[in-house]
C-alpha cells in the first residue's frame, strides 16, 4: 500500500493535473537563452525527420512489395520508372540518416545539460526507449531493398546476437541460436525474416514509437525546458511565438536542404554498385560489406574486441542509460559536458575513422 | 538430344570462345578507388561465364545467333546487342570497333580517351568515359560520383529546386505571421479579462 | 460594323479616356484619387465583401497578366495537363471568391442606410458591370474550357495588335458572343474607371498593408488602454492578413509542384512495350529462380542423397558452388589426390559467403578478410573463430552404386552426391 502511495505520488508529480491545459504548456512556457540554446532545437528536428519519414514512407508503402521476389525490383521501378519516385526514396533514406544523427546529439545534449533531473526523469527514460526504437527502425529498414549489402549487413547484424552463444554454459548456448531463427523465421535470411522486418518496419515500431513520443512530448511542455546551465538564467524568451517561430524556420531551411540533397544525390551513390546489386543468396558475398554508417560506432569495436567486453559494455550501457538521473543526481554539469564530449568524440572518430583503425589493427589492405 | 547439344554449345564456348577482359573493369577499380565488377560493361556481375541470366549458359539460339553476330563486328561504327554486354559495353564496341578494343586491352587508361565525352546513355550528366574512371555504372542514372551528380542535377532540376524554395518560404512567411497574429489576438483576449477584472 | 465598333474604336476611346482623365485627375484632384473609403460608416460587412474580392481579382488579374504578357511561357506549363487544371482550378475558386465577395459588397451597398447616402449612381453602374463581368468571366471558364491553353494564341495576339496601332480583329472575330461579351465589356469597364472609384488601382497604397493604423489618442486613462488594445487587435489583423497571402501564395506554388510530381506518382508511370516487356522478362526469370529455389528445398526434404556434380568437373582452384542440405551455400573443390573436397562456404564468423577461387591455397570470405585452408577449411588468419565444416559426400560409379573404395583410375566416372545429416 505504501509503495502504491509511493507510485502515485511519483506520477503525480511528474504529470501534475493543474499544469494539463494550453495556458501553461503553451502560452506560459518559456526557454532560457543561453550559450546552449541551440541546444533547444535538436529534439524538433528530430521530430521533423520523424514527420518526413511517416510520410515518404507511406509514398514508398505504395509501390513497394516485401516478397523476396518483387522487392528488388519494386524499389528499382520507384527510383527508376515512378515519377518524384527517386526523389521520395532517396528523402526517405537521407531524412533516415538526419533522424539518427539528430536523435544521438539530441541525447547527448540532454544528458550534458542535466535535462534527466527530477522531475524531468520520465521525458529521459521515454528518450532513451525512443533513440532505441530509432536505431532498430534503421536496422529493420536496412533490409527492406533486398540488395546484397541490406541482406549481408542485415545477416552480420543478427549473427552478433549468436555471438553470445559462446558465453553461456550448456543448453542455454543454444538460445541466442534460437533467438535468430525466431527473428529470421527460418534457418537463414528469406521471406520470412522479409515480411517479419516489413512489418516491423511499417506497424510495430511506428506504432510504439508513437506512444512514446507522446509520452515524452507531454512531459517536455509539462515541466518546460530544462535550464541547461548551471548559473541562474536571466534572459527568457516566450516559447509562443518567439521560440516556435525560430524552431519552425529552422524546420523550412532543413527541410530545404534535405529536398535539394535528395533530388541531386542518390543515397545509394556512396556505395559501389555491386553492393546494389539483387541479392544472391548463393553466389559469393562481394566485397565491402558493412553496417549503415549510424552503427559503425558498435561495430567496428565488436570487430576489434573480444566479443565478451562488448557483451558486458552494452549491458552496463543499456542498463546505464535508465539509471542515468539517478547516477549522476549530485553530478556538476561541467562534469556532464565533459562525459558528452569525449561520448561524441569517440562516436565521430568511430564513424569516420574505424574503418580505417580496423585495417590498420587488422593489418588488411 | 538437345540438352545434349546445348551442352556441347556451352562446353564449347566456356572452354574455348570466352574471353573476358578483366583488365578494364580492374584498370577502373584501381583508378576509383571503388569495388567495381564486370557489371560494368557486362550483363551479369561476374562476367559472361556461367548459367544465370545474362551469362552464356543461359541463351536461347536467337541470342546466340546475336552473340556471334555481335562477336565479329571487328569495325567501329555498326550496331551491336550483344547479349552478355550492357548499353555500356555495347556502346563501346559501336564506338570503337572489336579491334580497337582488344588493342586497348595491354593498356586500359586510354579506354576513356578514346571513348570521348559525348556519349551519356544513362543522360546522369556524366560522360559514360568519366564514369568509367569514376568506377560508377554509366548505364544508372543513380550511380554516379556523388559530387558530380549534386552539380549535374542541380541544374537539371533548378526550377524545381527553385519552386520549392519560394513556395516553402511563403508558407513559412504566413505560418510565422499566423503564429504572431495568434500571439497577438491572446494576448488582446488576456488584457480584456484582466482590465474587465479590475 | 459592330465589331470594327466594339472590338476597335471602343478599345482606343477606353484608353484615350483612361490616359486623359487620370492624368487629369492626377495633375489637379490628387486626394480624389481613392475608393473613398466608407469604412467608418459600416466595417463588418465590408470587410467580408472587400478582402475576398480584392484577394480573388487579384489572382484572376495576375492570371491575364500572365497570359497577355507571357503567353508563350503559359502555353509552355499548360502544356502539362495536370499543371493546366490546377490553374483553371485555381482562377476559378479565385473568381468565386471575388463573386462572392462583390455579391457581399453589392448587397452592403443597397441595404444600409449609412452607405446609401454615400452611394453614387457610378458606383452602383461599376458594380453591375464589374459582377456582370466575373459572371461572363466564369461562363467562358465552364463553357468554353480550358482558357489559359487557347487564350494565349488568340486573346492575346488581338490585345497586341490593339497596343500596338495596328489593330486585328481576326482573332476574335469569330469567337462565341460570351467571350467576345467578356472582352467588350472589359474595355468598358476601362472607359469608365478614371471616372469612377476604380481609379483607386493607380494609387495602390501598398504601404497601407504593413503600416499600423493612425489612432487618435484622447487625454484619458481608459481611452489610452482601450487604443492600446485596439492597436494590438489591428497589428494581429495585419498578421493574419499577411498570413493569408503567405500560405495561399505558398500554397498555390506548392500545388504546381504536387501536380507536376504527386499527381503522377500516385498515377504510377506509362510504360514503353519494349519497357514492360523487359520487366515481364526480369519478372519471369525472378519466378523460375524461385521454382528452382523450391525445387532445390523440396529434394532436400525428401532424398537421402543428392547429386552435385561428376568428379571430373571439380577444379583444384576453382570451387563449385552449391546448396547442402541447410539450403546454404557450399563449396565443391577437388583434391591432389582427385577425389572430391566439400566445404560449407558460410563463413564461420559471420556468415558471409566465401568466395570460390582459391589464390595461393586460401579462401577469402572478403566480409572481414578471413582467410581459410583450401586442404583442410582452417582458419589461417582473420576473424573467423572456427574451420569450414566439411559437408558429408559419397561417391557413385556408372551404375549408380555406392563407391566404398575409390578405384583411381576410374575417377572420371564417378559422380558425388551429398548425403543428409545422421546418414552413414
Amino acid at each position: 500500500m505504501k509503495m502504491l502511495n509511493t507510485l502515485s505520488g511519483f506520477i503525480k508529480e511528474r504529470f501534475p493535473l493543474e499544469n494539463m491545459n494550453m495556458k501553461s504548456m503553451l502560452m506560459k512556457k518559456v526557454v532560457p537563452v543561453h550559450k546552449l540554446s541551440w541546444a533547444y532545437y535538436l529534439g524538433g528536428l528530430t521530430l521533423l525527420f520523424f514527420i518526413i519519414q511517416v510520410l515518404t514512407g507511406l509514398f514508398l508503402l505504395f509501390y513497394y512489395q516485401p516478397t523476396v521476389n518483387e522487392a528488388y525490383d519494386s524499389v528499382k521501378f520507384i527510383t527508376e520508372k515512378v515519377p518524384g519516385g527517386a526523389v521520395i526514396r532517396n528523402m526517405h533514406t537521407w531524412s533516415s540518416s538526419a533522424m539518427i544523427l539528430c536523435a544521438i546529439i539530441h541525447f547527448l545534449t540532454t544528458f550534458a545539460m542535466k535535462a534527466f533531473e527530477k522531475p524531468r526523469e520520465i521525458t529521459w527514460w521515454s528518450g532513451v526507449v525512443l533513440i532505441f526504437i530509432t536505431f532498430t527502425f534503421g536496422f529493420s529498414g536496412y533490409l527492406l531493398p533486398w540488395h546484397q549489402l541490406s541482406v549481408n549487413a542485415t545477416k552480420v547484424g543478427l549473427q552478433f546476437i549468436g555471438a553470445v552463444g559462446q558465453y553461456l554454459p550448456g543448453v542455454l548456448s543454444e538460445l541466442p541460436n534460437k533467438l535468430i531463427e525466431i527473428i529470421q523465421g527460418g534457418p537463414s535470411i528469406g521471406q520470412e525474416t522479409l515480411s517479419r522486418f516489413f512489418a516491423i518496419h511499417i506497424v510495430i515500431l511506428p506504432l510504439a514509437i508513437l506512444a512514446i513520443l507522446g509520452v515524452h512530448l507531454l512531459s517536455v511542455q509539462l515541466h518546460g525546458m530544462s535550464k541547461g546551465v548551471s548559473r541562474n538564467v536571466e534572459k527568457t524568451e516566450p516559447f509562443f511565438p518567439n521560440f516556435l517561430i525560430k524552431d519552425f524556420s529552422l524546420w523550412a531551411i532543413v527541410f530545404l536542404i534535405l529536398f535539394i540533397l535528395s533530388i541531386t544525390i542518390p543515397f545509394e551513390s556512396f556505395f559501389p554498385y555491386p553492393l546494389t546489386e539483387p541479392y544472391n543468396p548463393l553466389g559469393s558475398t562481394p566485397d565491402g560489406i558493412k553496417p549503415e554508417w549510424y552503427f559503425f560506432f558498435l561495430y567496428y569495436p565488436m570487430e576489434l574486441l573480444p566479443f565478451w567486453v562488448i557483451i558486458v559494455a552494452m549491458g552496463v550501457l543499456v542498463v546505464g542509460l535508465f539509471l542515468v538521473p539517478r547516477i549522476f543526481q549530485g553530478t556538476k554539469r561541467k562534469t556532464l559536458r565533459f562525459l558528452s564530449w569525449l561520448a561524441f568524440a569517440y562516436f565521430v572518430i568511430m564513424t569516420v575513422f574505424g574503418e580505417a583503425i580496423f585495417e590498420m589493427i587488422k593489418g588488411v589492405k | 538430344m538437345k540438352r545434349f547439344f546445348t551442352f556441347i554449345i556451352v562446353l564449347f564456348l566456356t572452354q574455348a570462345q570466352v574471353f573476358a577482359y578483366p583488365e578494364f573493369y580492374e584498370y577502373s577499380r584501381k583508378v576509383s578507388n571503388r569495388k567495381t565488377n564486370c557489371a560494368l560493361c557486362h550483363s551479369h556481375g561476374d562476367g559472361p561465364e556461367g548459367l544465370e541470366p545474362g551469362q552464356i549458359g543461359s541463351l536461347n539460339k536467337d541470342e546466340m545467333e546475336k552473340l556471334m553476330r555481335a562477336r565479329s563486328t571487328f569495325n567501329l561504327g555498326s550496331k551491336v546487342e550483344s547479349p552478355i554486354l550492357n548499353s555500356f559495353g555495347n556502346q563501346i564496341i559501336f564506338t570503337l570497333g572489336k579491334k580497337k578494343f582488344l588493342e586497348l586491352k595491354t593498356h586500359p587508361q586510354d579506354l576513356a580517351r578514346e571513348l570521348g565525352l559525348k556519349s551519356d546513355l544513362d543522360s546522369d550528366g556524366i560522360p559514360d568515359s568519366v564514369e568509367y574512371l569514376d568506377g560508377t555504372l554509366a548505364i544508372s542514372p543513380e550511380d554516379g560520383h556523388p559530387w558530380k551528380l549534386f552539380v549535374s542535377n542541380l541544374q537539371k532540376y533548378f526550377k524545381h529546386i527553385l519552386l520549392a524554395i519560394v513556395s516553402v518560404s511563403l508558407l513559412l512567411y504566413g505560418f510565422i505571421n499566423f503564429l504572431k497574429g495568434l500571439d497577438l489576438a491572446a494576448k488582446v483576449k488576456g488584457d480584456n479579462h484582466e482590465t474587465k477584472k479590475h | 460594323m459592330s465589331d470594327f465598333f466594339l472590338l476597335i474604336s471602343l478599345p482606343y476611346v477606353a484608353m484615350f479616356s483612361l490616359i486623359t482623365v487620370t492624368i487629369y485627375r492626377f495633375k489637379s484632384k490628387k486626394f480624389s484619387l481613392s475608393s473613398l473609403s466608407s469604412q467608418f460608416l459600416e466595417k463588418d460587412k465590408l470587410f467580408w465583401g472587400s478582402v475576398p474580392w480584392h484577394m480573388g481579382i487579384g489572382i484572376i488579374f495576375l492570371g491575364h497578366v500572365v497570359a497577355f504578357t507571357m503567353p508563350k511561357l503559359l502555353q509552355a506549363l499548360v502544356s502539362k495537363t495536370n499543371i493546366l487544371y490546377i490553374l483553371e482550378g485555381i482562377g476559378l475558386i479565385a473568381a468565386m471568391f471575388a463573386l462572392g465577395g462583390l455579391v457581399v459588397l453589392f448587397l452592403r451597398r443597397l441595404r444600409n442606410a449609412r452607405i446609401q447616402a454615400v452611394t453614387s449612381n457610378m458606383d452602383l453602374i461599376i458594380l453591375s458591370l464589374l459582377t456582370l463581368q466575373i459572371l461572363l468571366g466564369i461562363l467562358v471558364a465552364t463553357l468554353y474550357r480550358w482558357g489559359a491553353a487557347w487564350a494565349p494564341s488568340t486573346v492575346t495576339p488581338y490585345l497586341w495588335s490593339i497596343l500596338s496601332f495596328r489593330p486585328d480583329v481576326s482573332y476574335v472575330a469569330s469567337m462565341p458572343l460570351i467571350i467576345k461579351a467578356h472582352i467588350v465589356i472589359a474595355w468598358v469597364i476601362i472607359l469608365f474607371m478614371p471616372f469612377s472609384r476604380l481609379i483607386h488601382i493607380f494609387a495602390l497604397p501598398l504601404e497601407y498593408i504593413t503600416r499600423l493604423p493612425q489612432i487618435v489618442v484622447w487625454n484619458s486613462r481608459r481611452l489610452k488602454e482601450e487604443v492600446i488594445i485596439a492597436q494590438l487587435e489591428a497589428q494581429s489583423r495585419r498578421h493574419f492578413l499577411k498570413s493569408a497571402f503567405g500560405i495561399t501564395t505558398g500554397l498555390i506554388l506548392l500545388s504546381i509542384g504536387i501536380a507536376d510530381k504527386v499527381i503522377p506518382f500516385f498515377r504510377g508511370p506509362s510504360l514503353s512495350a519494349k519497357e514492360k516487356e523487359e520487366m515481364l522478362k526480369n519478372k519471369l526469370e525472378k519466378m523460375k529462380a524461385t521454382i528452382k529455389q523450391k525445387e532445390l528445398e523440396n529434394e532436400r526434404l525428401v532424398n537421402e542423397y543428392i547429386y552435385i556434380a561428376d568428379l571430373k568437373d571439380l577444379k583444384t582452384d576453382e570451387g563449385l558452388y552449391f546448396t547442402d542440405y541447410s539450403m546454404k551455400p557450399a563449396l565443391a573443390f577437388k583434391d591432389e589426390r582427385g577425389l572430391p573436397l566439400l566445404y560449407s562456404a558460410k563463413c564461420t564468423h559471420l556468415g558471409c559467403t566465401v568466395t570460390n577461387k582459391v589464390k595461393n591455397g586460401k579462401l577469402l570470405c572478403p566480409c572481414h578478410i578471413s582467410h581459410f585452408d583450401v586442404k583442410t577449411g582452417d582458419v589461417l588468419d582473420g576473424p573467423a573463430p572456427k574451420a569450414l565444416p566439411t559437408v558429408k559426400f559419397i561417391l557413385m560409379d556408372q551404375s549408380q552404386q555406392i563407391v566404398i573404395n575409390p578405384d583411381k583410375s576410374k575417377l572420371n566416372e564417378y559422380k558425388v552426391y551429398i548425403i543428409k545429416e545422421g546418414n552413414t
